[in-house]
């Protein structure tokens, strides 16, 4: 075969090509990523929109996680200090009970177990981030003081609850209502501890007696109800490290789908630099010759 | 008869042949530097031998054409490929604009549609925080104007093709012109002299055409009919036909043959091939499965809203407004609520609710009437928009890449032998073969690297 | 043992990108040589494609870890860095090798019309009447 003489489109062709393989390895270097438009590897734009929107997803788990445990914990160190002021509710009531109390100690004791009652009632109003933590999903105060009430408080808020999406089929109870806790008809913390009051105020030993075991029973019953909280704050931690996986995994995904690798990047850039050069080089070499040179007389 | 006359006769014809084979040799290097020039080669065969009477003389010599027959195949091939690829440049820069609108930007739907998931999962374990209503119809407004954006790309795609169209016509009206009127001088030509020079600057304008749109030549006594792919006359000996444009009903231009009648679905190949098929059949595609998603999300998301109560006290209202027009959903596409406290938190009308929210985000997470969740159907049309974008420029560079090696073969002076070509062609078959079948086993590898095990694999 | 299994997969990873890079290489010059209509360096690349990508088959075989894996006890991972540039050769490899398949497509079919013709072009053709140029019309089966 003879030498073609339509050698230089050829030439400016492979100069063409190696322009375009530097201007890639540029690319790469520059953003880090080895996908930057779809057609890079649709495949893998493609599985990239997906990983996006599960990577938010897994991200704003996260922070529901964290939200919502704030929550959880100061609602239970709320209670154990509802469960301490019972407790001292309970030990007074037992000394008002024990039938050597002057009507004077049994005032004294009454208007103590009054002041515990307002405690629990403040603790049971407690507002967390501009919401109240035992409301329901009311946004009234929970407990206002009404005189014509039992207990001297009324209930505003409501029964209902929120759950909090923490995983893609996993949603957590983020509060529960203070008619649950502190009102509960079965066992009244406000009731038993209002009825307390009152038995002290009438000297009954035997009243005082029925109420304080009342309030004991109170007591158990936020013991119960702190329970629901530990085991919410147990599952909530469990998410968490699901999530912190989730989150390795698929910033793991999204590196082999997209990422480039930099050592690989620059070592690419100083390769299609070199090819970029030699090309140029070899078209200098060949350009000026004339093309009758490549000619030769028909034979 | 034999004898002097037959010497001196024999003799004229050697002349006249060696005289053709200068004629050829000169013709080389006058032309060596316009471009489609092809180098003619005088092939010498022995005549048939003349009887007359008793005596048989030898025949002498003429040239024969079986070089160009070869060179003209390449030619036709050449404006084959060149068709393709033209056509495959024009749809690879079209797409290449497209889908910039599909990258991750920041800007794009899947950012859109993952900042709003996230709001509204933020406003769940904040119901009452007026920061994370505000979040919500933030993110709801930029997802209405990343589905805006993208379908204004595509439509502006659509009208850069459209603009194609009769700036190509104008230049195979300009061809087709040229192209009849060579027709006419070599008809013109007398047989003994080889119309060397007219005959590639006809080819030469013939390849240009064939860039402009896919073309079908016969060779008539009158010269080279050439249509269009679909049939319709372009070139008919020394005669052209001009193409016209119109504006079709749709607003796009409309390619016309010379009666009138619309030809623009019969186009095939090169750019004007390329641009309507771009215009007309890739981006409509694009732009059909945009517009249902946006639609369908937007419909399911004020569905989602109505079920529940806003921040005063109202049933939701529509977050989205969504245009009644099926083909304008994407780009009309737009927030309806005003204000954040619009936005239907409340499952029972309480103020600390936050119930209805998981209906919203489930939105986001279940099938919509197309059968696919949000991202799913957004992930396929990306797939699909990069995968065409890949194709379209695969093929162009696969096409360059074998009109080279046309090309090369075209210029190269081949064996005169035909059985050594035919050997060449053979071997580069059975290559062929054992090619596509590596090919094959580096695609098995594809998924290869995914199933190696490593802490890093997926 | 673990110890040194881990080395081991880790240097079959390190050949196995290698060959990916290598055989990409290849792949590029065969693809020049193509449109060079180079013939010999053409025949030449492909068998070198051959042995490269026969050990690849063969090395991706002894890397991946079959679904039946006891889970307790996972074969040793490979380093994290290597599996990355594994990753990249290995899509930049998948990307040509499209190309390469299109490139082989369009020149198949030049190659097979082109010896249609060889195998017809005798006694076939008929010369055009009239005074002009003379136009040859031949006809082959492909």
């Amino acid at each position: 075969m003879r030498i073609d003489p339509n050698l230089v489109p050829t030439i400016l062709a492979d100069l063409q090509q190696s322009q375009v393989s530097l201007n890639t390895a540029l690319q790469e270097v520059s953003t880090g990523k080895s996908v930057n438009v779809p057609s890079d590897n649709p495949s893998a734009a493609a599985d990239m929109v997906q990983n996006t929107i599960e990577t938010g997803d897994v991200d704003k788990y996260t922070q529901n996680v964290n939200s919502v445990l704030s929550t959880v914990q100061s609602a239970s160190s709320i209670l154990n200090s509802v469960v301490t002021s019972l407790t001292q509710a309970v030990s007074l009531g037992t000394e008002g009970a024990n039938g050597t109390n002057s009507t004077g100690n049994l005032q004294t004791l009454a208007t103590q177990v009054q002041g515990i009652l307002s405690t629990v009632v403040s603790a049971a109003n407690t507002s967390v981030g501009g919401a109240y933590l035992f409301g329901g999903t009311s946004t009234a105060t929970p407990y206002t003081a009404d005189s014509t009430s039992p207990t001297g408080y009324t209930y505003n808020g409501n029964n209902d609850t929120n759950s909090v999406a923490v995983g893609d089929n996993l949603s957590v109870q983020a509060n529960v209502p203070g008619s649950q806790i502190f009102s509960n008809t079965s066992n009244s913390v406000l009731g038993s501890l209002s009825s307390l009051v009152t038995a002290l105020q009438s000297g009954n030993s035997s009243e005082v007696e029925t109420a304080t075991s009342a309030v004991d029973s109170a007591l158990n019953f936020v013991g119960q109800q702190q329970a629901v909280y530990g085991n919410a704050e147990t599952q909530l931690n469990s998410q968490e490290t699901v999530l912190q996986q989730d989150t390795v995994t698929l910033s793991t995904q999204e590196n082999n789908l997209i990422g480039v690798n930099e050592a690989t990047a620059a070592t690419d850039l100083t390769q299609a630099e070199t090819d970029n050069s030699a090309a140029l080089a070899a078209t200098a070499k060949v350009l000026p010759n004339s093309l009758l040179n490549y000619l030769e007389p028909p034979s | 008869m034999g004898g002097l006359n037959t010497s001196l006769l024999i003799g004229v014809q050697a002349l006249d042949a060696n005289q053709g084979a200068l004629d050829a040799t000169s013709n080389n290097i006058a032309n060596v530097n316009t471009p489609g020039y092809t180098r003619e080669v005088a092939q010498f065969t022995e005549n048939g031998e003349n009887q007359s009477g008793d005596d048989v003389s030898g025949g002498g010599v003429t040239l024969t054409g079986l070089q160009s027959i070869r060179d003209e195949l390449l030619n036709i091939q050449i404006q084959q490929q060149t068709s393709l690829q033209n056509s495959a440049n024009t749809q690879s820069s079209s797409l290449q604009q497209v889908q910039t609108f599909f990258t991750t930007s920041g800007d794009d739907i899947a950012s859109g549609l993952t900042a709003l998931s996230s709001s509204l999962a933020q406003l769940s374990a904040s119901p009452g925080s007026a920061s994370a209503q505000q979040s919500v119809l933030s993110s709801g407004q930029n997802l209405a104007d990343a589905f805006n954006t993208t379908a204004q790309g595509l439509s502006a795609a659509q009208l850069d093709a459209d603009q194609q169209v009769p700036q190509t016509v104008t230049q195979i009206n300009s061809l087709t012109e040229q192209i009849a009127q060579l027709n006419t001088q070599l008809g013109q030509v007398p047989a003994s002299n080889d119309g060397g020079t007219t005959q590639d600057q006809l080819d030469q304008l013939v390849q240009q055409l064939s860039g402009l749109t896919g073309i079908s030549i016969t060779q008539t006594n009158d010269g080279e009919t050439i249509t269009t792919a679909g049939g319709t006359p372009l070139v008919m000996g020394g005669q052209s036909f001009n193409l016209q444009t119109t504006t079709g009903t749709n607003g796009f231009q409309q390619v016309l043959d010379s009666n009138g009648n619309n030809i623009t679905s019969s186009i095939q190949g090169g750019t004007l091939g390329g641009a309507i098929d771009i215009r007309d059949q890739v981006i409509p595609g694009f732009q059909s499965q945009l517009n249902t998603l946006a639609s369908q999300f937007g419909t399911a998301f004020n569905a989602a809203q109505a079920k529940g109560y806003d921040s005063t006290g109202n049933a939701g209202g529509d977050f989205f407004s969504i245009p009644s027009n099926a083909n304008d959903a994407a780009a009309g596409m737009s927030v309806a609520i005003t204000s954040p406290s619009q936005v239907a938190i409340s499952s029972d009308g309480s103020g600390g609710s936050n119930g209805n929210v998981a209906n919203l985000s489930a939105v986001l997470t279940n099938t919509l009437p197309s059968g696919q969740t949000p991202a799913d159907a957004y992930a396929s049309l990306v797939f699909q928009v990069g995968n065409a974008t890949s194709n379209a420029s695969t093929q162009s560079t696969a096409l360059g890449q074998n009109l080279t090696q046309l090309t090369t073969q075209q210029g190269a002076v081949s064996a005169v032998d035909i059985n050594e070509e035919t050997t060449n062609l053979m071997r580069f078959q059975a290559a062929y073969e054992a090619a596509s079948r590596i090919v094959s086993t580096v695609q098995v590898l594809d998924n290869a690297a995914l199933n190696m095990g490593s802490s890093t694999s997926f | 043992m673990t110890t040194v299994v881990t080395q081991d997969r880790n240097r079959n990873a390190a050949e196995y990108l290698r060959l990916l890079v290598a055989l990409r290489e290849e792949m590029d010059k065969a693809m020049g040589a193509i449109a060079n209509n180079a013939l010999t360096q053409f025949e030449d690349s492909i068998a070198c494609q051959q042995l490269l990508s026969t050990r690849l088959v063969v090395l991706a075989d002894e890397l991946s870890v079959p679904l039946s894996t006891d889970r307790a006890a996972p074969p040793a991972p490979i380093d994290d860095h290597l599996m990355h540039q594994i990753f990249t050769a290995g899509d930049s490899l998948q990307k040509l090798n499209r190309t390469y398949a299109a490139l082989l497509h369009h020149s198949s079919r030049s190659t097979a019309l082109m010896v249609s013709f060889f195998a017809s072009a005798r006694g076939q053709i008929q010369e055009a009447s009239g005074p002009r140029l003379k136009y040859q019309t031949w006809s082959c089966q492909m």
